[in-house]
């Protein structure tokens, strides 16, 4: 593997009382697909905001291609090329699909390179093209998760990190939305991914972290995960997947 | 004729309470929380402009100013205190932006900030109106019959310009982007690298430039100050913007002009005693049959601008 771009060392984050995430370290290599699997409340989505810089951590070290971000804020991860695609879509409702879209971009200078990529975008996503005036609250489930990952797409970034992308989709919009990551991944982007969906997302990714009650409990090739009967036991088995 | 004379009256002096409104909206749209520190701005602004044209620069710097020098630095004082109060009721409180559990800290700060300036101003002048020394108030336009006063005028224009600018901004433009966004979703918007900390005093520069214009013109239309001069505009400009809709725009600006036309057509006809029951009574009426207000929604917060 050559250096990671992303690399998490101890990372520990608290609320309160609430101890989320417990010394995990974890590594995202250049134009990997890593997956972070985990039952409710493992702390995955703590971790993925933690990597974003939308809570601090209470202890440990988070570094971006070759940079200390641990203290950096939100937008210096954006610029620097991490972008999170969170958790329920969090799409802007009172906006119109373009300016979602927009949003995404809303650090870039140069506006006519933003529109470029917009329209790449749209011709990524026929449906949202066509609805690019309209609310983004007329958009289906699968639309918006499209537009989520679409605005995410917009910041340029270099590593995307999808928050259980899958959740609440049909599964025929599952099916598309892992061919998609796959697609984006081989366009370069390294992917950390967090899902429930852990058969699909072992199949996609090339090694995979297991968080039980904040800790990282297994780890591995994802093709070893997918045949370890622990994880099996723990999770395979226990989710409908 | 005379009610073509008291439209235009009510005209103007509605378009004072629309700015003080369109600035009420702004705080309550994107922060959710109704800034007690207006009503002083705009008195600030207008003391402020007030004591640069009759007393000068402090500590015997200048002499009296010209009042339309002396009118752009009580806009200028308006939106520096407008800034200081966002750095001591938001950040050193260190509220949570869109928390709706905490909108009593920036309240009730605002409101302490209000009494603070407030009393500063009667400390430093008395609570004695002053009057502006402004332009003349021969200058007059007749029209049909009709005078309007040139300052009057020039004022409308200049609040018809500033609401289609800050309509505008709002919705074309990229801080008027960031400014929504953090209005609907705070968290989201900090995810994709709006900084709320940098973004949020736009809102309150925008406050303060708002109420200081609308001091100015106050000064200069009615051509009187005094440290109380406030508290009427502020209420009359929070009726008009219930009346409006709260948290819209359009709203702020329809609410502000049916209040003023409604005080100058009571004035008129029924004398300023009976100012307060027919404003008031026509708040009333508007919660009873419109709760909303005429361009309202039916939820009032969060990303309605
Ligand atoms: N803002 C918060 N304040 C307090 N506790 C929180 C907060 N967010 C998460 N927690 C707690 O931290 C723990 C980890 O939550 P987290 O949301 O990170 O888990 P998760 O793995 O993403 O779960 P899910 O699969 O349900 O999304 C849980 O016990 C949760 O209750
Ligand atoms: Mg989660």
């Amino acid at each position: 593997m050559s250096e990671a771009w992303l690399e998490t060392e101890a990372l520990d984050v608290t609320y309160g009382r609430t101890h989320a995430v417990r010394g995990v370290s974890l590594t995202v290599g250049e134009g990997e697909i890593v997956a972070v699997l985990g039952a409710n409340g493992a702390g995955k989505t703590s971790l993925l905001r933690a990597l974003q810089g939308a809570v601090k951590p209470s202890g440990g070290t988070i570094r971006f291609m070759g940079r200390d971000l641990t203290n950096a804020g939100s937008a210096e991860r954006v610029r620097s090329g991490m972008m999170l695609v969170p958790e329920g879509r969090q799409i802007f409702v009172s906006m119109t699909v373009h300016e979602n879209l927009l949003m995404g971009g809303h650090l870039r200078r140069d506006q006519s390179a933003v529109e470029k990529d917009i329209k790449a975008v749209y011709e990524r996503f026929p449906n949202l093209a066509e609805r690019r005036d309209m609310k983004a609250t007329v958009l289906s489930g699968g639309e918006q998760q499209m537009l989520a990952v679409g605005r995410a797409l917009i910041g340029r970034p270099k590593l995307m990190m999808l928050d259980e992308p899958s959740l609440g989709l049909s599964p025929l919009f599952v099916e598309k939305l892992f061919s998609l990551i796959q697609e984006l991944n081989g366009e370069g982007l390294s992917i950390l991914l967090v899902e429930q969906n852990t058969h699909m997302a072992l199949e996609i990714a090339s090694r995979a972290y297991v968080l039980e009650l904040g800790r990282v409990t297994l780890q591995g090739a994802a093709a070893d995960l997918a045949a370890d009967a622990a994880l099996a036991e723990a999770y395979l088995g226990a989710e409908p997947a | 004729m005379l009610l073509l004379q008291q439209i235009a009256n009510g005209l103007m002096l509605g378009s004072v309470y629309v700015t003080v409104a369109v600035a009420f909206t702004l705080t309550i749209s994107i922060l959710n929380f109704l800034n007690f520190t207006i009503p002083t701005l705009f008195m600030l602004a207008g003391m402020v402009g007030w004591s640069l044209a009759f007393w000068g620069l402090p500590f015997g710097i200048s002499g009296p100013l010209p009042w339309p020098l002396a009118l752009a630095g009580g806009v200028v004082v308006a939106i520096v205190a407008s800034l200081i109060v966002e750095r001591f009721t938001f950040r050193y409180l260190k509220t949570r932006y869109g928390d709706s559990t905490e909108h009593a800290i920036p309240l009730v700060s605002s409101l302490g900030f209000l009494l603070i300036l407030e009393n500063l101003v009667r400390i430093e002048h008395g609570s004695d109106a002053q009057r502006f020394p402004g332009p003349s108030a021969d200058l007059t336009l007749s029209l049909a019959g009709i005078h309007l006063r040139v300052p009057q005028v020039v004022s409308l224009a200049v609040v018809v310009l500033l609401v289609l600018g800050l309509v505008w901004m709002m919705k074309s433009s990229r801080i008027g982007r960031m400014l929504r966004a953090i209005a609907e979703n705070p968290d989201a918007a900090g995810i994709l690298g709006i900084e709320t900390r940098r973004v949020v005093p736009v809102v309150f520069m925008l406050t303060g430039m708002l109420c200081g214009l609308a001091g100015a013109l106050f000064a200069v239309n009615y051509g009187e100050v005094s440290p109380q001069m406030g508290e009427d505009i502020g209420s009359k400009a929070i009726a008009g913007m219930v009346v409006g809709g709260l948290g819209s725009l359009w709203g702020a600006v329809a609410g502000g002009v049916i209040i003023g036309l409604i005080e100058m057509m009571t004035i008129h006809w029924a004398g300023a005693d009976t100012v307060q029951a027919t404003v008031w009574g026509a708040l009333l009426i508007t919660l009873l049959i419109r709760p909303q207000g005429l361009f309202g929604h039916h939820a009032i917060g969060k990303g309605k601008l």
